[in-house]
């Protein structure tokens, strides 16, 4: 039972290598195959969850494993040293649960897949097991190393499955992010060479990577450049600032915030239904979680010193991703535009640092995850037929694919945030700590957070607006030779537990809650704490 | 103090004992050169010949594995860990250069090919023994002469082009070198640049000569490691070049010239109190090869001269560890030097082999190549991903080392080019990942109308090699300290 994470993490990477192993033509065992993996995933969260919720009590990390990976004696220099830690508390199991239920429909619906069938699911597989990776590593090298391992499968994904301009989006998304990344691994190394393990301290010094070491400010050594009392400045910054700064830009690019979202919509477009639907649900919450684990926590002083900018980011990001899908022609854009404005409301919460805001950022993403990924499927099932997801090529299609219409009017609902899915309960909570933030940590103005709520208004926009053309009026497909046959059992299979988990968790929203609150209250009583004696 | 006959001899008997690897490869060189004075040899035999040399050469490091510092030859060179170490680089370097020649690409003159390669890795071993200018000069000429004719071994008139081409860039920056050497020894009065006495010299000397032969010599060393701005000549040769030679070019010359750059910043910084900034220096001529390097091989169709601006770049990485000054950094180089080594000959062998069975010699010729060679594009992928420094190779940790040892740097002296270094040195590894991404990129992503017949070869021996580095450069990820553990023993003294 103490190695559940390791077996999470690792299942689907010894699965890949297995599967070189495998003759190419064997069709259903790779899909089978990869099948199984998800489902023993989906056991472990089970197990995960029991043990999980035996402990619920306090607020820290469980099921820890830790062992120690690189050491690397530096003489006189200390020692280099490199621990393989993977914990869970309520933020990354909310994340990790989030991922096994997105790549179990990931992969049932990467079964239409009928190109190079043995790359795609050895790709998939080591994707499976970075995600997870990622998500529970609590050593900075170990989460680097996850963080970069992603983009590699997702960039041939992309590349070789992918639409029409898929060398394009590819290359695109791979450049963007390996620069965010860059940004993340300068901050990483001032971080490592700044902070010093305290369980250890010999007459050596060591430093660690460990992400809980550097979020006590205790343990930065003294005269080191990242310590808060250091003098280095560049600019108008001091290298704290400098080291926040990076790291945000780096997690931005991944939420991904405007300006560093200009990635998304290509890459979306262009990847495969399977691949949009993970890149959507997960891929983008690791900038989220990033921001949420690393870059708020260890630079709480930063965070108050430009939680100006930072809700103001949010609010564009929230304001210009809405305008941009009510502008949007191609259904799939449309959808990748509004996750550009979801994951607004995740920044605006995170940066409110109310306990209200920090769990309705991490109930978001959950929400968003569930939620996009039934978008993307439901674009994934039209495109199946006609090859085409222009919505002014549609109209009516009520009358003919009634199945098809429900769901998307459910996605649509629950995804503008109607009360009763899951949306609504995510995007009240960042706004009702958003409103707050004004009265108690100053940390964003009053009026972001009612700018913010016009964010909604739009949301209803463009997706009524989408349903009133696509799916009312006279019927008409105006692609050539389209068939229109209505959803078939396996895309029944994907749909309807993805609406009944974003119906059930907005009406029982305390299911999750109860997890996620002790972080966000964690975390919401560093920040405010910092916020209150630097701010009046 | 001139010595008496006597005691020359004892000098000159109680060297050539520790010099047993260098004999080892000068007995090879003249085997084969016997060898090849009969007609009709097969290239398999030569080749067992200069594996036996260099698998000897090799064990005989190992087994006296470590060194305690001796000086030969009155001062002129010493052995030690740190000599050592690179030693073994250049043998492996040779060995594998060795594998990966094929009889197609060889038509003629096949015992001077392996000859010339035994001979540049004899002038590697040497160098970076070197304690003497005089040394230097000998040995960097053993090397340079030799590569001048090894460059032109395709013998078209490109081949000779990029070969005299070098040789008169070669000529000129020995030249400059010479001069700058004479310089320091007007300066300083001796020639041994390791010595107590110029050190002395050189401690508080403010003269412009100091800062112009210092220079001077450098250029000479730059121009061997192929260093922007001393970098010219490398696209030409290595596209004329073959590419087993490109390969070898690209890592043994050039650790070599690491070895005495380093030996030589070291001296010449004089621990920190010199009057010129020599780290402003070396900084300065890292960025700009990691610029013009990356930059420019964005722009290259041709793979070698791909691979040319390729080796300018890491060449600005390598020279990193050296401008941190510091033991860490010089560690942190050699673990750098190692994993090109390894990445590197993981990109040429499996160029060559596209080349040889493909005809492939731009980066559009790769289109759809991907699918119907799996094996061979993944492991290329791996050595071009390595060379980028992502994980999970050990390009990502050597990266991550050696850009820690600048921090370190730039902690402790607060120069804001070390600052601009860092940043921007990271900063690149986005415009290294486009241009080495081209290669898997067209191979997997593009397809092509031209149908091409699939090479009957039996490529086991190349898959094998080709299995074993990427299991190294996994292996060095997972497990750094395998080797770190042996370098952070390499005791640095000057």
């Amino acid at each position: 039972m103490s190695h559940l994470l390791t077996a999470l993490i690792f299942i689907p990477i010894v699965a890949a290598v297995v599967a070189l192993f495998i003759p190419a033509t064997s069709r259903k065992v790779f899909q089978y195959g990869t099948l199984v993996v998800s489902l023993v995933q989906v056991l472990i969260l089970i197990l995960i969850f029991q043990s999980y919720s035996s402990s619920i009590a306090n607020s820290g990390f469980h099921l820890a494993e830790k062992y120690s990976w690189i050491t690397l004696d530096m003489g006189a220099w200390g020692q280099f040293r490199a621990e393989y830690f993977v914990a869970l508390d309520g933020m990354s199991l909310t994340l990790i649960a989030l991922s096994v239920i997105v790549m179990l429909i990931a992969v049932i619906s990467s079964f239409t897949i009928d190109k190079n069938i043995k790359g795609y699911f050895i790709l998939l597989l080591i994707l499976n097991g970075a995600i997870m990776g990622s998500f529970c590593a609590l050593d900075l090298l170990l989460f680097y190393l996850f963080f970069e391992f992603m983009l590699l499968p997702m960039y041939f994904l992309i590349g070789m499955w992918g639409g029409p301009k898929r060398e394009y989006a590819s290359i695109k998304f791979f450049l963007y992010t390996l620069l965010g990344s860059l940004f993340i691994l300068i901050a990483i190394i001032a971080l490592y060479l700044s902070v010093q393990n305290p369980e250890l301290t010999g007459q050596q010094l060591v430093h660690s990577f460990n992400i809980l070491h550097a979020t006590d400010s205790q343990n930065f050594i003294a005269g080191s450049i990242l310590h808060p009392d250091s003098v280095w400045k560049l600019g108008p910054y001091s290298a704290r600032m400098w080291a926040f700064l990076l790291l945000f830009i780096g997690f931005a690019i991944k939420l991904p915030m405007v300006p560093f979202h200009t990635w998304l919509p290509d890459a979306h477009v262009e990847a495969p239904t399977a691949i949009s639907i993970i890149l959507a649900a997960l891929l983008l919450k690791i900038g989220g979680y990033g921001l949420a684990r690393l870059a708020f926590p260890v630079f709480p002083d930063a965070v108050a010193e430009f939680s100006w900018l930072i809700g103001l980011m949010a609010l564009i990001s929230i304001i210009y991703g809405a305008l941009n899908a009510l502008a949007s022609k191609d259904l799939k854009r449309l959808i990748a535009y509004s996750s550009v404005s979801h994951m607004g409301f995740v920044l605006l919460g995170l940066v409110s640092a109310t306990t209200e805001g920090v769990s309705g950022a991490v109930y978001q993403m959950f929400s968003h995850g569930i939620i996009s990924a039934m978008l993307f499927l439901l674009a994934g099932v039209l495109y199946d037929r006609t090859k085409d997801r222009q919505i002014e090529n549609y109209s009516g299609l009520s009358s003919h694919v009634p199945a098809f219409t429900a769901f998307v009017i459910v996605a649509f609902f629950a995804s503008m945030g109607l009360p009763g899915f899951s949306g609504f309960m995510a995007e009240i909570l960042v706004l009702v700590g958003a409103f707050k933030s004004h009265t108690t940590n100053f940390m964003i103005p009053g009026w972001m957070a009612i700018v913010a709520t016009s964010g909604l208004l739009l949301g209803a926009a463009y997706y009524l607006w989408t349903i009133q053309r696509m799916f009312f009026g006279k019927f008409s497909v105006k692609v050539e030779g389209a068939k229109l046959p209505d959803l078939d059992q396996r895309e029944y299979i994907m749909l309807l537990p993805l609406a009944m988990m974003a119906l059930c968790f907005g009406i029982f929203p305390q299911l999750l809650l109860n997890i996620i609150n002790p972080f966000a209250e964690h975390l919401s009583n560093l920040l405010s704490t910092i916020s209150s004696t630097i701010k009046p | 103090m001139p010595l008496d006959l006597s005691e020359k001899l004892q000098w000159i008997l109680d060297s050539t004992s520790l010099l047993l690897p260098e004999l080892v490869l000068c007995f090879g060189i003249f085997s084969i050169l016997t060898i090849g004075l009969f007609k009709k040899i097969e290239l398999i035999v030569f080749q067992i010949l200069a594996f036996v040399t260099l698998g000897s050469c090799a064990l005989l490091l190992i087994s006296d594995w470590p060194f305690v510092p001796v000086k030969l030859f009155q001062g002129m060179m010493r052995v030690d860990d740190f000599s050592s170490y690179f030693k073994i680089l250049f043998v492996v370097g040779g060995i594998l250069t060795v594998w990966i020649t094929r009889q197609e690409g060889l038509p003629k003159y096949r015992s001077e090919y392996f000859i010339l390669i035994l001979a540049i890795v004899l002038g590697a071993n040497l160098l970076v023994m070197s304690m003497n200018f005089i040394m230097v000069v000998l040995s960097l000429e053993l090397i340079s002469i030799s590569s001048y004719v090894l460059a032109g071994f395709r013998f078209t008139k490109k081949a000779a082009e990029g070969s005299l081409k070098y040789f008169l860039f070669g000529s000129a920056a020995t030249a400059v070198m010479i001069y700058g050497m004479s310089l320091l020894f007007g300066l300083t009065s001796t020639l041994d640049f390791s010595s107590a006495e110029f050190v002395k010299k050189l401690m508080g000397e403010k003269s412009s000569l100091l800062l112009m032969g210092g220079i001077m010599t450098l250029a000479g060393f730059f121009f061997k490691v192929a260093a922007a701005p001393m970098h010219l000549w490398a696209p030409d040769v290595y596209e004329s070049s073959p590419t087993p030679v490109v390969a070898f070019f690209s890592v043994v010359p050039k650790l070599a010239g690491f070895g005495v750059l380093i030996k030589f910043t070291i001296a010449i910084n004089v621990f920190g109190q010199a009057s010129f900034d020599w780290q402003l220096i070396i900084s300065c001529v890292a960025l700009l090869s990691i610029a013009i390097g990356n930059f420019s091989a964005l722009l290259q169709n041709n793979l070698n001269r791909m691979m040319a601006y390729s080796s300018v770049a890491q060449t600005g990485f390598m020279l990193i560890g050296v401008a941190a000054i510091s033991v860490n950094g010089v560690h942190f180089m050699l673990f750098y030097a190692t994993v090109f080594l390894l990445a590197n000959f993981l990109t040429f062998l499996y160029l060559h082999q596209f080349e040889a069975g493909y005809k492939i010699l731009s980066v559009q010729d790769f289109a759809g190549l991907g699918p119907k060679t799996v094996l061979p594009s993944v492991f290329l992928l791996t050595g071009l991903i390595s060379l980028t420094g992502l994980p999970p190779t050990a390009g990502f940790t050597s990266k991550l080392l050696i850009f820690t040892s600048l921090w370190e740097a730039y902690d402790q002296s607060g120069k804001l080019v070390l600052l601009l270094l860092f940043v921007f040195g990271l900063v690149n590894t986005v415009v290294a990942l486009f241009f080495y991404l081209k290669v898997p990129y067209y191979s997997f992503f593009k397809t092509s109308e031209i149908t091409r017949s699939v090479p009957k070869k039996n490529l086991l021996a190349e898959n094998l090699l080709g299995l074993i580095l990427v299991m190294g450069l996994l292996l060095l990820f997972f497990q750094p300290g395998l080797l770190m553990g042996w370098i952070n023993r390499i005791n640095f003294v000057l």
